[in-house]
């Protein structure tokens, strides 16, 4: 009984949906900058995805805590105070510790701050929402937004720079392809993801209409 | 005959094959033609569908493909192969999915994308090529008939952006092999590197010139007849046969000094490097003018594109003869003609309006003449026709808006 109260049903399926059926880049189409931009080497998708959740969680817990005190006229600048101050966190932690990435990932990181995923999430969700279901829906936002930006990146840094996270898997004379180290590479393969993720969510949800 | 006839028959009440009718289908459309009549006006009596109308170009392309053939040799075949069989599995993987026929526009360019590459492109290449091009330029957008862009130069455009250093510095000198055949430059090349060593139809010839560069036969006569021409030590660049004709025999031109940087005879025939199908320009228009006398294809497009891109050269080497080609070169060289008869045509991606087809053909001419002589790329025909085929629509709807406008009341 005790386990069902820490984590019962609804709150798995808010942590499910953020991933699944509003997966913010494939079916909600949020975020879609920083993942053409970020994604072209593994290492940089997985700082900016961890970036991205830990920012999620982090408004999650403010504005949804917040959320009886926060005046309707003001919400939108409100989730701005919030989310700079996260960002600028985040942004001084990679400045600090991984000066290369910080580096890598450029102006990204400060744009964290309009990221739509985390101006949607807190408009959509964390305003309205209690302050646990807030954080699995930030977790669960994090995690498919993270797992998206990691996949492309590994197709993208495999065939654009022959390494996976720096270490080099492809033959020697592999013959790079220059394209997927740049935007339009990034915008090829979400198209493609997003197409196929969509083609499979009709067939599936053709086929519960017709049962 | 009948025993193929009863073979298809046949096969269409396999049980196991049902997945793969429209791969029986397609066979059998091409070998018996089709039964299915129009459902909607107009009607035209006529027993030709997509398939017959597209072997018609498949038949035109013939000539350019036997001339690759015998320039280049066997690779051509196989690289036409790997093309057909990579494409081929794209559209039938896409016709099993979506249970429809099979495309026949596929016929067509898995042809005409080999013929616009580079005869030493890896055959991998040529696989990821295709594919690319079948599946963004074709089937993202519904399949045959309801594409945006010709998928054949979305094919060799992706290629083009992502392995560059394979599609712009391996091409293969015609008539030759082994590793001495392979050169990095196309006459497009050729004259963009020239042109910015050398001097350009000076009117004199000034001492310390090392390089000089004549577009035609008048600026030679000029420069030669000027008593303050200074030609000793000079090395001279002649375009075309005509200004060589002068410069070589000249006695004010040191023996062995005036070269030939292009001659207009051999790119007609085909003696000059370029992709597989576009070197041999007689075979072109001899496919391209069958086609236009069948009226498969329309004349409007090509004849206003080659003309423009006449035009604009003409004024555009008279002003500026640093930059843009002579108007005769830009016609021959690189894979113009080839474009304008065989892609620009195409009637998916192009208008079907009159006016439209002459704004079409116009644009991509004014396009290729300044993206040959003022951006990063010697060659601008695919480009030109990519970008033209994204407005297409606009262009048929501005026609249409301006030809029926509603009648005032």
């Amino acid at each position: 009984m005790s386990t069902k109260q820490l984590f019962d049903g609804e709150d798995r399926k808010i942590l499910k949906t953020g991933y699944t059926r509003e997966h913010p880049i494939f079916v909600v189409g949020l975020g879609i900058c920083s993942a053409l931009a970020v994604s072209n080497k593994v290492e940089n998708a997985i700082a900016m995805g961890v970036g991205v959740t830990f920012v999620l969680i982090a408004t999650a817990v403010i504005i949804s805590s917040l959320r009886s005190l926060i005046p309707q006229r003001a919400r939108i600048i409100t989730y701005m105070i919030a989310i700079a101050s996260f960002v600028i966190i985040v942004q001084k932690f990679l400045d600090a510790f991984t000066p290369a990435i910080s580096e890598a990932l450029g102006p990204y990181v400060a744009l964290i701050i309009t990221n739509c995923i985390i101006m949607g999430r807190a408009e959509a969700f964390y305003v309205t929402r209690s302050v646990r279901h807030s954080v699995i829906d930030a977790v669960g936002n994090g995690i498919g937004y993270s797992y998206t930006l990691i996949a492309i990146a590994a197709i993208r840094e495999v065939l654009g720079f022959g390494t996976l996270l720096g270490f080099q898997v492809t033959p020697d004379g592999w013959e790079k392809w220059v394209v997927m180290s740049m935007a339009p590479g990034a915008f090829f393969l979400l198209g493609t993801a997003i197409w196929i993720s969509r083609a499979i969510t009709e067939r599936s949800s053709g086929e519960e209409e017709g049962e | 005959m009948k025993a193929v006839r009863s073979l298809l028959d046949k096969l269409y009440t396999v049980p196991q094959l049902a997945r793969f009718k429209p791969v029986i289908g397609a066979a059998d459309a091409i070998l018996y033609g089709t039964n299915e009549t129009t459902h909607a006006a107009p009607h035209v009596v006529d027993n030709i569908d997509i398939k017959r109308y597209m072997s018609l170009v498949i038949v035109a392309l013939l000539p350019a493909v036997a001339a690759a053939f015998f320039l280049f040799g066997w690779r051509v075949i196989a690289i036409i192969m790997v093309s057909y069989m990579a494409g081929g599995a794209v559209e039938v993987i896409f016709a099993i999915i979506r249970k429809h026929d099979i495309h026949e526009g596929f016929l067509i360019t898995g042809l005409i994308f080999p013929l616009v590459l580079p005869p030493t492109t890896p055959l991998w290449v040529v696989a990821v090529g295709v594919v690319f091009g079948t599946m963004f330029g074709k089937e993202m957008f519904g399949g045959t008939g309801r594409n945006i862009f010709n998928p054949a130069l979305v094919g060799r455009l992706f290629i083009t952006i992502a392995f560059p250093a394979i599609m712009t510095m391996n091409w293969q000198t015609p008539f030759a092999s082994g590793p001495e055949a392979i050169t990095t430059a196309t006459p497009l090349t050729t004259f963009k590197s020239t042109a910015q060593t050398s001097t350009i139809n000076p009117s004199v010839v000034e001492a310390g010139t090392e390089q000089v560069l004549f577009t035609n036969a008048g600026a030679v006569k000029k420069a030669t007849q000027n008593p303050q021409s200074e030609f000793a030590g000079v090395q001279v660049y002649c375009m075309g046969d005509a200004a060589y004709e002068k410069a070589a025999h000249h006695r004010r031109i040191e023996e062995g000094k005036a070269s030939r940087l292009v001659s207009y005879g051999d790119l007609l025939i085909g003696k000059e490097p370029g992709s597989m199908g576009e070197t041999c320009r007689l075979a072109i228009l001899a496919g391209g003018l069958l086609l236009i006398g069948l009226r498969v294809s329309n004349w409007r497009i090509p004849v206003s594109y080659m003309t423009t891109v006449f035009i604009f050269a003409a004024v555009g080497s008279h002003f500026l003869p640093a930059k843009i080609a002579p108007p005769m070169f830009q016609v021959l060289a690189g894979g113009l003609l080839f474009g304008a008869m065989f892609m620009a045509t195409d009637p998916i991606t192009s208008p079907f309006t009159k006016a439209g087809k002459y704004i079409f053909g116009i644009s991509c001419g004014v396009l290729t003449v300044l993206i040959r002589s003022f951006s990063g790329y010697v060659e601008g025909v695919m480009f030109s026709i990519v970008i033209m085929n994204a407005f297409t629509p606009l262009i048929d709807q501005m026609v249409l808006m301006f030809k029926y406008r509603p009648v005032k009341a």
